[in-house]
Order: C-alpha cells, then sequence, then structure tokens
C-alpha cells in the first residue's frame, strides 16, 4: 500500500512500469477482444444491422414464427414453475437433512446428495432410460397398467421432474450453509417466548435464510430459462424451449438471426435476474447479529403426526432421488436382453458392457476426447488465471476493474449465446486469430470451455490470492525479494490446494459437458455429452443404452473422487494449518487459501 | 539515528499524517504509542518503505532513505502477525533472507542456527513447519529472522497483541533483553500504555497522526504534555472547578478552576499519611467500592467530582459505600490544562518533552 503522494502502488502507471504487467496485459487484452467481447458484440450486429443499417426483421421473423413464439413462452414457464418447485423440494431437503431430527438423516443427505455427482445430460438420459417410453420403470407400470400412456413421462411435467431434482444440488450448497449459520440462541429465545415449532420456523429460521433463498430461486429461475438438455431429451415435441431452439435456428443458416435474437432475449432476461438479484442482497441484515453466535441443534417435531408424515415424505424423496443412480449402477452390469426387457437377474449381470467401453475404440473415443478437453481447458484456465487473478488483486485502478468486468461476460451471459457468438464471428478468416477459421475445428470447443469457466475460476483464485496476508509479501520484500520471486516461493504454495481444487471441479463440470459442445464441436470429435444425448435418441440401440449407463457410472466414480478430494479432504484439515496458510488472518474470512470453492448445481 | 522531517502521509482525500518531526537516537528502545487510528503503523511503515509519503523525508544514519525500496534500508521488521512463511519449515524461514542475497548454504545454516539459539529456539524447533509453534516460538521466529540480516533498524508492528495477557507479559521482558542484547536500534508501535512504558527508552504519543509528546516514560506519565496524553495515559479522575476551589481554599495554591483539570488515581487518598504528607483533606461521600484483591477501587464524590482512588487491603476498616470519606490530595499534582488548546498549564515541562 502506499499513499497517493507522488506516486501509489495501485496506479495505473506504475502498474505498468512492470515488465510482467504488460505481457499478461498484451495477452489479456487481445484474449478479452477477440473472445469475450467481439463474438458478442457480433452477435448483437448480425441480429440488429446484419446488411450495416439497423434491421428489425430478426425481431419480425421471431414474432411471426409460432415454434419460436412457443419455445420463448415454454422457457419462461418452466422457469417460473422450477422456481417454485426447487424451492419445495430443496427447502424440504435442507430441513429434513439439517434442521429436524429425521431418523437416518445422514443416510437421507447421501441420498440427496447424488445430484452432486451426476447432472446435466447424463442425468437427464439417465431418466429417460428409467422412466422414458422405453425406459425400465415404465416398462415395469406397462406390464401393470396394459393400458397406459408409455410416454407418461415426457413434455413439460417430465422436464420439470427431471430438472427440479437436478437444480436442489444449490439449496443443499447454499441453503444449508446459511441455515448453518443461523443462531441456535434466537431459537431458543423464541421457543422461551412461547413459540411453536412451525412459528419458529416461519418466523425466526426462514427470514434468516431470506437473501440465500432468492439467490437460488434466481438460480433457478435462470436455470429454466436456458435449459436445454432437459426440454431435449424429455420434451418431446411439444414442449421445447429458447435453448433448443437456437441450436435449431443455428444450424439453419438462413435463420441465424433468429437463433441471435433469441440467444439476445435470454442473455437480456439473465441480465435482468442478476441485476434484480445483485440489488436485493444488497438490502438488510437477515445474519445473526450476535457477537457469540451458538451453532445450530437439531430440532425435533413435537407433534408425533406431523413427524410421521415429515418421516414419510423424507424417505419418498430420497427413493425417488437414489432409484435412478441404483438402477443406472445395476444396469450397466446388465446384458442387452436385460436392458431391453427391464428383467434383471443374477444370471444377467456381466462386466462387458465396461470391457466394451473400455477396450473398444467407439466406446472409449468420446470419453478420451472429454478427459482431454476437459483436462487441457481446467490447465489453460487455471494457470493463465493464476497471473491475472494475482494482478487484478494486487493493483486496484479502473483499468483493472475494467478487465474485472469484461472477464465476467461468460458470467451474465447465457452460454448458448457465448457459443452463438464464437460460430458467428470465426466461421471465416477472422484477423483477431491470425486470419484463421475457428469454426468447426477443434479448438473452437476448447476456447468456448475455457471462456466459460472464466469468471468462477476467477472469483475463487482472486479471493484466494486476497486472503493471504499481505504481511507475508512485505516481509519477503523487505528481505530482498523481487516481485516474481515471492508469487513463487510466497504466494504460489500458499494458493496452490485452492488453485488444485477448482482445476478438478471445472474438470468435473466439463467432462459431460452437453450445452456448449452442441454448438461448436467437431464433427469427428464428439465429446461425451453428445454421445450420451444421441444414445437417448436411439442412435446406437441397446448398445448405446448399456455405454451410457457405463459412462454414467465412470462420471459419477470421477466426481465422487474429485469431490472427496476436494471438499472431503478439506472438512478434514486441521484449523491450525488452515490458519497458518493464511499467514494469521482471521481465518472466519469468506475464502481463505484453502477455502473450498463451489459449483452451482449442473442441471440438465 | 532515524529522523523524520516534515513528513506527510495522504490516502486520497484523508490525511494520515501532516508533517511528523521525530529523532530516534541510536541503540534507543523507542515506541509510538497511541490509539487505533492515530497514524503510528503509518509512521513505521513509512520508516519500512512501504508507504511512500507525499511530502517529507526520512533520514538514516544521515542519509536519506524516502525513495529507497524498504530491503535497500537495512531495516528488519516483525509484523503483528509475524508473517511467517506457512509453506516453509522455521529454519527456512529464518534463512529467506540470506537465501535472497545468495548466502552460501553452509554461511546461511550457521548464522541461521547462531541467531535460533540467541532467541531460544531449538534445533528442533527449526525443522518443525510454523504452525507446529506457539504464539511466542512464532514471535522468536520472527525476530530471529528479522536479526539475522543484521538491520541498522529492528520496528515491531504490534507483536505482542495476538498473544494472551500472560505470555504478553513474559515476552515483552524477552524483547527487551533481545533488544539490549543486540544492541538495535528499535521502533516499537503499541497501542498498550502498559508495554509502552515498560519497555520503551523513550515514547511517542499519538493522536489524529500528530506527536501529542515525546519523552521517556515517567515524564509521560508524570508530566503529561496535553491532555490527551493525560487521558491517554494511566487513569486520572476529572476534577470540577468546584473542587479546584476548595483545594486553593484550603491551602495556599492559586490553580485555575476555570482549566480542565486531572488528578491521578494514586494521587489521592483516604488517609493523610502514605506519600500524602502536605495533602489537603476534602470531604465527599463514597460512591462505589469495588474489591480487586489486593486493593479496592473507591469512587468518592467531592464538589462535584467524582474522585477516584485505590486503597490497599491490609486488613484494616474502610469506609463503606454511602458513608462519609475524606480525600487527601496534593494540590501540586493536580494537572492543568489550557481548555482551548488542551496543553498543560504548567511551565516546568522540559523543553524536550515538548511535541
Amino acid at each position: 500500500m502506499s499513499s497517493t503522494g507522488r506516486s501509489t502502488g495501485t496506479s495505473v502507471r506504475s502498474m505498468f512500469r512492470s515488465p510482467s504487467v504488460l505481457i499478461v496485459g498484451v495477452v489479456l487484452t487481445w484474449f478479452i477482444a477477440a473472445f469475450l467481447v467481439w463474438p458478442n458484440a457480433n452477435v448483437l450486429i448480425q441480429t440488429f444491422f446484419p446488411d450495416g443499417s439497423f434491421s428489425g426483421r430478426a425481431a419480425e421473423r421471431l414474432y411471426s414464427s409460432q415454434r419460436a413464439m412457443k419455445s420463448l413462452g415454454n422457457s419462461f414457464l418452466l422457469a417460473v414453475a422450477l422456481s417454485i418447485t426447487v424451492n419445495v423440494v430443496g427447502i424440504f431437503i435442507v430441513l429434513v437433512t439439517q434442521y429436524f431430527k429425521i431418523r437416518g438423516s445422514k443416510i437421507l443427505f447421501l441420498g440427496y446428495a447424488t445430484t452432486f455427482i451426476y447432472g446435466g445430460i447424463v442425468l437427464a438420459a439417465g431418466y429417460k432410460f428409467i422412466y422414458g417410453d422405453k425406459g425400465i420403470v415404465t416398462g415395469y407400470l406397462l406390464s401393470m397398467f396394459p393400458g397406459m400412456d408409455p410416454g407418461w413421462f415426457s413434455g413439460f411435467f417430465a422436464v420439470l421432474v427431471v430438472m427440479t431434482f437436478a437444480t436442489t444440488t444449490n439449496h443443499m450448497l447454499f441453503v444449508t450453509n446459511a441455515l448453518k449459520g443461523v443462531d441456535f440462541q434466537t431459537i431458543e429465545a423464541a421457543r422461551n417466548m412461547g413459540a411453536s415449532d412451525w412459528t419458529i420456523l416461519r418466523r425466526i429460521v426462514l427470514p434468516m435464510l431470506k437473501p440465500t433463498l432468492f439467490a437460488v430461486t434466481v438460480l433457478s429461475f435462470l436455470t429454466g430459462l436456458g435449459a436445454l438438455s432437459a426440454p431435449q431429451v424429455l420434451g418431446g415435441r411439444d414442449f421445447q424451449t429458447i435453448t433448443p431452439m437456437i441450436l435449431t435456428f443455428t444450424n439453419s443458416p438462413s435463420s441465424r438471426d433468429l437463433a441471435a435474437l433469441l440467444a439476445v432475449i435470454l442473455g437480456l432476461a439473465t441480465m435482468l435476474m442478476l441485476a434484480v438479484m445483485t440489488r436485493m442482497e444488497k438490502g438488510g441484515t437477515y445474519f445473526s447479529v450476535s457477537k457469540v453466535s451458538a451453532g445450530l441443534q437439531k430440532q425435533q417435531i413435537s407433534n408425533p403426526v406431523a413427524n410421521a408424515v415429515v418421516h414419510a415424505l423424507a424417505y419418498l424423496l430420497f427413493a425417488v432421488y437414489t432409484l435412478p443412480v441404483v438402477l443406472i449402477v445395476l444396469y450397466s452390469f446388465a446384458d442387452g436382453a436385460a436392458i431391453q426387457t427391464g428383467e434383471l437377474s443374477p444370471g444377467s449381470l456381466t462386466l462387458d458392457n465396461y470391457v466394451r467401453v473400455l477396450t473398444q475404440p467407439s466406446g472409449l473415443r468420446p470419453f478420451l476426447i472429454s478427459i482431454t478437453y476437459s483436462a487441457l481447458a481446467a490447465a489453460i484456465v487455471v494457470g493463465g488465471l493464476l497471473f491475472v487473478a494475482r494482478l487484478l488483486q494486487k493493483y486496484r485502478n479502473w483499468v483493472t476493474s475494467l478487465v474485472e468486468y469484461l472477464l465476467h461476460i461468460p458470467w451474465i451471459l447465457p452460454s448458448a449465446l457465448l457459443a452463438l457468438g464464437l460460430i458467428l464471428s470465426y466461421d471465416h478468416p477472422n484477423p483477431l486469430v491470425g486470419g484463421a477459421v475457428l469454426t468447426g475445428t477443434t479448438v473452437i470447443l476448447l476456447v468456448a470451455f475455457v471462456t466459460v469457466k472464466i469468471p468462477f475460476t476467477l472469483r475463487m483464485l482472486k479471493a484466494s490470492f486476497a486472503s493471504v496476508n499481505s504481511s507475508l509479501e512485505e516481509a519477503a520484500g523487505i528481505m530482498g525479494a523481487k516481485t516474481l520471486y515471492i508469487f513463487r516461493r510466497i504466494l504460489l504454495p500458499i494458493v496452490l490446494p485452492s488453485a488444485a481444487a477448482v482445476t478438478a471441479l471445472n474438470f468435473n463440470s466439463m467432462l459431460d459437458d452437453y450445452d456448449t459442445a452442441i454448438f461448436l464441436a467437431h464433427p469427428l470429435f464428439q465429446p461425451l455429452g453428445l454421445v450420451i444425448k444421441a444414445n437417448t435418441d436411439g442412435a446406437e440401440g441397446v448398445e448405446g443404452v448399456s455405454n451410457t449407463f457405463v459412462y454414467t457410472v465412470l462420471l459419477m466414480i470421477i466426481t465422487g473422487v474429485t469431490m472427496y478430494l476436494v471438499y472431503g479432504r478439506s472438512g478434514r484439515k486441521t484449523g491450525r494449518t488452515a490458519k497458518a496458510a493464511a499467514g494469521g488472518k482471521d481465518s472466519t474470512t469468506a475464502a481463505g487459501p484453502d477455502a473450498v470453492p463451489v459449483t452451482p448445481a449442473r442441471v440438465p | 539515528m532515524i529522523r523524520f522531517e516534515n513528513i506527510t502521509v495522504t490516502f486520497g482525500d484523508f490525511t494520515a499524517i501532516p508533517g511528523l518531526n521525530l529523532e530516534v537516537k541510536p541503540g534507543e528502545f523507542f515506541t509510538l504509542l497511541g490509539p487505533s487510528g492515530c497514524g503510528k503503523t503509518t509512521a513505521l511503515r513509512t520508516l519500512a518503505g512501504f508507504i511512500e509519503p507525499s511530502a517529507g523525508e526520512v533520514y538514516v544514519d544521515g542519509k536519506a532513505v524516502t525513495r529507497l525500496p524498504s530491503d535497500k534500508r537495512q531495516v528488519g521488521m516483525v509484523f503483528q502477525n509475524y508473517a511467517l512463511f506457512p509453506s516453509m519449515s522455521v529454519a527456512e524461514n529464518i534463512a529467506f533472507g540470506l537465501r535472497v542475497r545468495k548466502e552460501k548454504s553452509a554461511e546461511s545454516d550457521r548464522l541461521v542456527r547462531d541467531i535460533a539459539k540467541r532467541v531460544d529456539l531449538s534445533d528442533d524447533q527449526l525443522r518443525k513447519n510454523v504452525a507446529e509453534l506457539s504464539g511466542g516460538q512464532q514471535q522468536r521466529v520472527a525476530v530471529a529472522r528479522a536479526l539475522v540480516l543484521q538491520p541498522k533498524i529492528l520496528l515491531l508492528d504490534e507483536p505482542l497483541s495476538n498473544l494472551d495477557a500472560k505470555l504478553r507479559h513474559q515476552l515483552r521482558q524477552q524483547l527487551k533483553d533481545l533488544q539490549s542484547e543486540f544492541g538495535i536500534t528499535t521502533v516499537y508501535v503499541t497501542h498498550d500504555q502498559d508495554e509502552a512504558l515498560a519497555m520503551s527508552d523513550r515514547v511517542a504519543v499519538f493522536n489524529k497522526g500528530v506527536v501529542e509528546q515525546v519523552g521517556t516514560p515517567q515524564s509521560i506519565y508524570d508530566e503529561s504534555a496535553t491532555e490527551f496524553v493525560c487521558n491517554f495515559i494511566g487513569d486520572s479522575s476529572r476534577l470540577t472547578a468546584s473542587f479546584v476551589a476548595e483545594l486553593n481554599r484550603l491551602s495556599n495554591h492559586s490553580l485555575d478552576p476555570a482549566a480542565n483539570s486531572y488528578l491521578r488515581v494514586e494521587k489521592a487518598s483516604l488517609e493523610p499519611s502514605g506519600g500524602n504528607g502536605s495533602a489537603v483533606p476534602v470531604d465527599g461521600t463514597v460512591v462505589s467500592k469495588t474489591y480487586h484483591g489486593l486493593h479496592s477501587r473507591y469512587v468518592v464524590r467531592c464538589h462535584g467530582s467524582e474522585v477516584r482512588l485505590l486503597v490497599k487491603e491490609d486488613g484494616a476498616v474502610h469506609p463503606e459505600t454511602g458513608s462519609q470519606a475524606t480525600v487527601y490530595v496534593q494540590p501540586s499534582h493536580v494537572l492543568q490544562y489550557d481548555p482551548e488548546t488542551g496543553r498543560t498549564l504548567r511551565s516546568r515541562l522540559p523543553e524536550a518533552a515538548r511535541p
């Protein structure tokens, strides 16, 4: 830190005195211009200025397109409905695992947490294979009720159900955390004044969760609005939403202006919701104001009938959450006949599916492609942003603020818009990338993966650097260490655990990506998400289904192991070590160097 | 040795230090004392080279160092939280500066062992990770790391503030002993007046970026130059004009009743003896009495003043709350300050002690 006298450590001029800042600055400016600003600006230009002058033709075409207008309506319907259902289910599962005394709540938690280890297209495909028209459960039901509609699990209802259960992950992460911050003394005080269980929950506990509930509601709304794989897999002909429409229109060169306009509408809605969320977050104090708050203790539901009903509902939901996982694991070992008939016997269990996926090129290839993309993107984004995050944290001036805002573009814009922007901007030789054409190459998906992961990675790494006590750097500086030496010897070892955790989480989230890959993947290098989606369409028959089961199990194992390494191990880290890593700084800071990063739900 | 000459430090529109002039003598244990936000740490960090002043010069050994980077000023620093590098062992922490200087490994090892011995760190502790040490041991590592580079000046930024009271008492003596042993000029920052009085050769009391008084601990305490210093150091009772007038009436003193007047707790007594031989008796009523083991703390209301005083608990019978009591005060012990300027009305304050 320095005073604002003759020179300041954070002034733009002093910042650019450093050669390393200059180099990073040049690379960063190019990256932001080429992959964050230009593609999105290009979408706007192609939508409203297709021939160089303003045109409302895209809007007219959109208005006259029944499919497009219906998809818009469906998206908003799904967003609103999802905001309600996710809160109902999400709050319930948080309360039964964290707030009420429920028998077997740890088991329940594990069941509800299954969506942590499988989400996105995998989850949508899993539900289709279980409940779809040729699904295993549907088969059972048809044998019992031959007159029932085999396509019962499709359309709005199916999409809403699948997305509801996938999105409660946000509640398990954020609402659980907020609930743990409720001061137990406030509950005791209310009880002491004669408040009932219900009154305490309604008047004391839930209001304290308001900001978090609002945030997850907005996230759920945005998730519903931008849904892609669930409507594609389960929506059927009658229930298609904006993003699948964007995809359809993108694939038709004459309708790309419609795709662009839909993407712009999606982007505007996202920005509007995020702005509302930010504004709401700023108002009011909901957290504990106590200086010595007490930890939450689980509450016994005093009414025996209510207690029984809550127990029954909790276990019913447990079954809903776990049944797909159990069936997927079981059927991943089943032979083709068992999958087709839905009749599973010990004799039909085999390792053949795993052998085929792991040894035959056709089975293994998508897996390897996804692993390569994910690993490369995760390494590039974390490796690059380690320097950027450090510079943004160290120098605070209008240039770094602007850069930081620009790097958050992928956070405020839907991935469909980003992907469309990349397609439109790089389907012809572009001087921003040395005159190369990127659309249709393997590079463009890598660029998109890196871009999409920037906001989360930057926030986590910056928080990690910020939580390192500045005295460490000063202490090294006073002993003669230079900037790069301090970065390498002092800062890097401290933030490395966080960087590794972020890398692992990024890797995980891209492994089964569908939403970005469907727009940008090279036709010959199809990642896992696309292959799984193709299998849900019946492209590869029974083999495709069994392959998908195996992929799902393997993905669950990889995600589970990553989750354990990131969350399980850090949870057991001793306070003493964590405190030392923060340079003795108060360990209650929001994101210490070893703070566990939290990623939102992966939704289909 | 160290000289701050018209140092001004600003942060945006806020002036943290508006023109500091201060001198620290060679080998001195000099303390910057004051409440939070008074500018003492800013002054220390300006000396360290972490803050560049907007005006003025800092001199070390007669040489201007204001524009020198911190590592060129030959200062060692112990930070409030010690700033030990968590990814390194104790030995690596101490050797860090030597390594940066590219000192040969054997020589570096020798210097580390030597300094470790002097600050009472064992070989076993040298091998440990810093997180495995107690607060006191971590402090010794921080001191060793600063001293191993043989700086001209040692800067200590509230190094005891993170420790519990017992350890703080123990370590402040160790710090003082180490400073004496090394004979190094030391600038110490604290908000704890006990620490400042117990450890320092001289103290500068800061208030809102301005030095209110510089002097030995005794002169600061007994001859507080300003009303702020009088209030900040020690425990005093504010005396009303009526009380001061009563003192004048009962003695041949001519204290100014219109001045802001204070009396240190130990300068008032419930007995005429006990160092208050020529004391004036002022009648009052005991407002409260609290027992503290070795002594009891009294508040006696006399002539509108609530006079606080300590009474040794020696088994004798003392007045209880609500009873009448006589407070003995020597008028010459009354500290008086100009209500306008806050400066002392005593003219016998030594020139050197005046800010």
